[in-house]
């Protein structure tokens, strides 16, 4: 009897602990994000001279005033403009280099994949100096193509990488029926090979188009305002204190987290459905 | 041609477009880097060939070396606050507990935010006016004077690891609690049996399963964390007078007063993970492709 109450006792103390060490973790976790939420959705007043926990007035004019800057526009068009042609580019051209390796022997296949690797590895911060002399001779400095290229440096390794996985998933098998079909190798893989990698291929796309989508180090240095994909937009103002000093600007921030945010969540679904799909070896 | 030619042409006609823009774009100014670093180029003007000068200037340089040692700061005590509740977290969820699934959501949400919103929203958490962790410790009296905690040298550089370790720790807590899942129950109940406590089933089961990932998740957010331009310039941009200062953000915030040759060569401390990793590129490839996933 009284060992089991004991025991019973004990559990309880355990489950208290966990649900503890739960709530803490939570409020470490969440405490930033709500603050930034909470805060987009106060006035000016409010946000600095009576600092609280809760808003006494709920406002969506930061929201308002953030619509209407047509800068704020004018940087969600070209990040836009930037990360979908990086990430079409890299597509089309990964999926190529990954095709041939996956699928073809050859002499400096391994060569190539250390290349790749080695590209992807190395810190932007160690390339921007260079590549911004090489944008600048190249006419390209302050426009979008000049980034959409040097976005390539990154996008290009990983695709690579990511498609072979893909690709190697597809049984040889159909392919090699599609060519006795009258296909040729290219055609096998734009007829066979990518559409039986399409959720593969929609991993990689999400994925390439949310790192070009939040790039920072590049836009700032190679973009001046103007045309500035939105992740620069912000921390490039001249006076970019006072881009925090202010509730429009602070608002600035909570609509920017989604568009980037979902996407990477339903990559990540994606991406484990890819598993599945390529799981299924005839 | 025989076909076997052929289809040797066309595999490297395939490769050849991503073999020529990465060498364009990486190979090439990798080598015009070093090049440059033993020239006198600035911003606007043509180098001249100076030897070794600049590698000079650096050996004496005291920001160089404040940013060596703020990087090697900042990347060990991150990794080690990472690390604890990262496994922590993971050894938490993988027990029976209230409402697990959407438990595990939250903590990813950190990772799932593109860097430079978190590491703006800290900075406006650090603010002395207005900011979100003064207004906390003085409502509830734990500390009652305003700091201002990316102001002054001795709370900047716990400050900045404080953002890093929030943003970056979601991805070892997946990492590891997806090894933990690929445990057999099997062998805890064994253990069990065999009358281990859990301090023993953690050691004798649980180490050995997460070991390997451990090491590869510590590699690569060691090298990721070295190189995270954000999080150091976004709150302090490497200050208040260098005390933040980090391998990736010394080149920019020096970039206009500076003479090129000594920006890039700054960084070749960056890359020897590279070559390391470079050198195992069928261990590492599977690595960075399901770690670049969680991302």
């Amino acid at each position: 009897m009284r060992a089991s109450s004991g025991l019973l006792g004990r559990d309880l103390i355990a489950r208290a602990l966990i649900i503890l060490v739960m709530v803490v973790a939570l409020l470490f976790v969440l405490f930033p994000v709500y603050w930034m939420v909470i805060t987009s959705l106060k006035l000016p007043r409010e946000i600095f001279r009576v600092p609280s926990l809760w808003p006494q007035v709920f406002t969506a004019a930061n929201y308002r005033i953030l619509i209407e800057d047509k800068e704020f526009l004018v940087a969600i068009r070209n990040s836009f403009i930037v990360a979908s042609s990086v990430t079409l580019i890299s597509l089309v051209v990964a999926s190529l280099a990954a095709y041939s390796m996956v699928r073809f022997r050859y002499r400096f296949k391994g060569l190539i994949g250390r290349l790749i690797l080695f590209a992807y590895l190395t810190p932007t911060s160690l390339l921007f100096i260079p590549l911004s002399i090489l944008i600048a001779r190249l006419q390209l400095g302050n426009t979008l193509h000049g980034l959409i290229f040097v976005y390539l440096t990154f996008s290009l390794p990983v695709s690579t990488w990511m498609l072979q996985a893909y690709f190697a998933a597809v049984p040889r098998e159909l392919e090699e029926q599609g060519m006795i079909d009258g296909l040729s190798r290219l055609g096998a893989l734009f007829r066979i090979v990518l559409p039986l990698s399409a959720p593969g291929l929609a991993a990689v796309a999400i994925f390439t188009f949310t790192g070009a989508w939040n790039e920072l180090l590049l836009a700032l240095v190679l973009i001046h305002l103007r045309v500035a994909p939105h992740g620069a937009a912000c921390p490039q103002l001249p006076h970019h204190e006072r881009c925090l000093a202010v509730g429009p600007a602070h608002g600035r921030r909570s609509p920017i987290l989604c568009p980037a945010d979902d996407p990477l969540l339903r990559g990540a679904a994606l991406y484990r459905a890819g598993h599945h799909a390529g799981s299924v070896k005839g | 041609l025989s076909a076997e030619a052929q289809q040797q042409l066309f595999a490297y006609a395939l490769v050849l477009p991503v073999v020529l823009l990465l060498a364009g774009l990486v190979a090439y100014p990798l080598v015009y880097a070093v090049y440059v670093s033993f020239t006198n180029l600035v911003v606007g003007g043509t180098g001249q060939w100076i030897g070794f000068a600049n590698f000079r200037y650096l050996a004496g340089s005291p920001v160089f070396a404040s940013a060596i040692w703020n990087t090697i700061v900042l990347v060990v005590i991150s990794d080690v606050f990472k690390l604890a509740i990262g496994l922590g977290l993971a050894l938490l969820v993988s027990q029976k507990i209230p409402a697990r699934g959407l438990f595990r959501s939250f903590l990813m949400l950190p990772w799932a935010m593109p860097a430079f919103v978190a590491f703006l929203t800290w900075r406006v958490l650090y603010q002395p006016i207005g900011g979100g962790f003064n207004l906390v410790l003085t409502k509830t009296g734990i500390y009652p004077e305003i700091v201002d905690w990316l102001g002054q040298r001795s709370t900047a550089m716990p400050a900045v690891i404080a953002a890093s370790v929030w943003r970056g720790f979601p991805f070892w807590f997946i990492s590891i609690l997806a090894a933990l899942q690929n445990i057999p129950t099997e062998l805890y109940e064994a253990a069990r049996m065999d009358g281990a406590n859990a301090w023993q089933r953690f050691r004798a089961v649980t180490w050995p399963g997460i070991k390997r990932v451990v090491i590869i998740t510590t590699l690569l957010s060691s090298i990721w964390t070295a190189n995270s331009f954000e999080s150091v310039w976004l709150l302090t941009q490497g200050g208040p007078s260098d005390a933040t200062m980090v391998f990736p953000v010394w080149p920019i915030s020096a970039c206009r007063r500076s003479a090129l040759g000594r920006l890039p060569l700054s960084l070749l401390p960056c890359s020897p993970p590279c070559s390391f990793w470079s050198s195992s590129p069928r261990r590492s490839c599977r690595a960075t492709r399901t770690s670049r996933m969680e991302r």
